[in-house]
């Protein structure tokens, strides 16, 4: 169970999207990907995908304007 | 407790309001401005009067184009930011949405990433602006307001939106990911 994290801030979407699926997919099963994103419709569009996906999704505001996503790959 | 835990205060100031709220918000603000002011709503063609405006005041002349033939568009170049409804609309927009983040705690400045965003965005308005012109606006003018108004230029719109976000789409995975 490893821990990445993918720098998403300063992306305006769908950018932090695309970057998110293309890392997660080459992740293992049970590693955690965080995804540091500073552009609020990524905050909608990357946790509904994963979610969507069956993965396990929280949403952490670590600042005024921004958010790390912690996504689970479960399957 | 917290105004940040306060839930009404969440769903209100903080989260986003869900679309359906929205669109039923922006068409009854849509019909009360076509009641109000015999035109929808248009958020591109204030831009283009502001561009006009900057380039008078540095001398330019714009009576003689062929734009300008259209009589609406020959008495905007003649009013002013404070003085025409559509800027005050668009002024209005901007500083709403100003206003709506520093409420939620959300206004960030944010960085430029690389100098190829920079170029993307640059290149990337200059072909909007444009394209407005030649479509009669943009999402809203041309899309969400000509398509009400039982325009075909509205449905004319629609299709080849689908078709530019689908090139923009493969052009933005090429160049960016």
């Amino acid at each position: 169970m490893a821990e990445f994290r993918l720098d998403c801030l300063g992306e305006a979407c769908p950018v932090p999207l695309l970057k998110t699926q293309k890392k997660l997919a080459n992740l293992k099963i049970g590693d955690l990907l965080i995804v540091e994103i500073d552009h609020s419709c990524a905050m909608k569009n990357v946790p509904e995908w994963a979610r969507k996906e069956g993965h396990h999704v929280e949403i952490e505001e670590t600042g005024d304007g921004e958010w790390e996503i912690y996504i689970e790959k479960t399957k | 407790m917290k105004l940040e835990e306060n839930k009404y205060f969440k769903a209100v100031v903080k989260d986003a309001w869900p679309y359906t709220l929205g669109a039923v918000l922006l068409a009854l603000l849509n019909i009360t401005l076509f009641i109000s002011n015999g035109s929808p709503w248009g958020v591109t063609t204030p831009f283009l009067y502001w561009a006009t405006w900057i380039y008078k005041a540095f001398g330019g002349q714009v009576e003689n184009w062929v734009y300008f033939n259209n009589p609406a568009h020959l008495k905007a170049i003649n009013l002013s930011f404070l003085t025409h409804g559509g800027s005050l609309m668009n002024i209005g927009i901007i500083f709403g949405a100003f206003i709506a983040s520093l409420a939620a705690s959300q206004f960030k400045i944010r960085k430029i990433k690389s100098i190829r965003q920079v170029i993307v965005a640059i290149s990337g308005g200059l072909l909007m602006g444009y394209g407005t012109r030649i479509a009669f606006g943009c999402n809203i003018g041309a899309f969400f307001s000509g398509v009400a108004s039982f325009s075909l230029h509205g449905w004319v719109y629609t299709i080849f939106i689908f078709v530019g976000a689908w090139i923009g789409s493969k052009l933005l995975v090429k160049f960016f990911m």
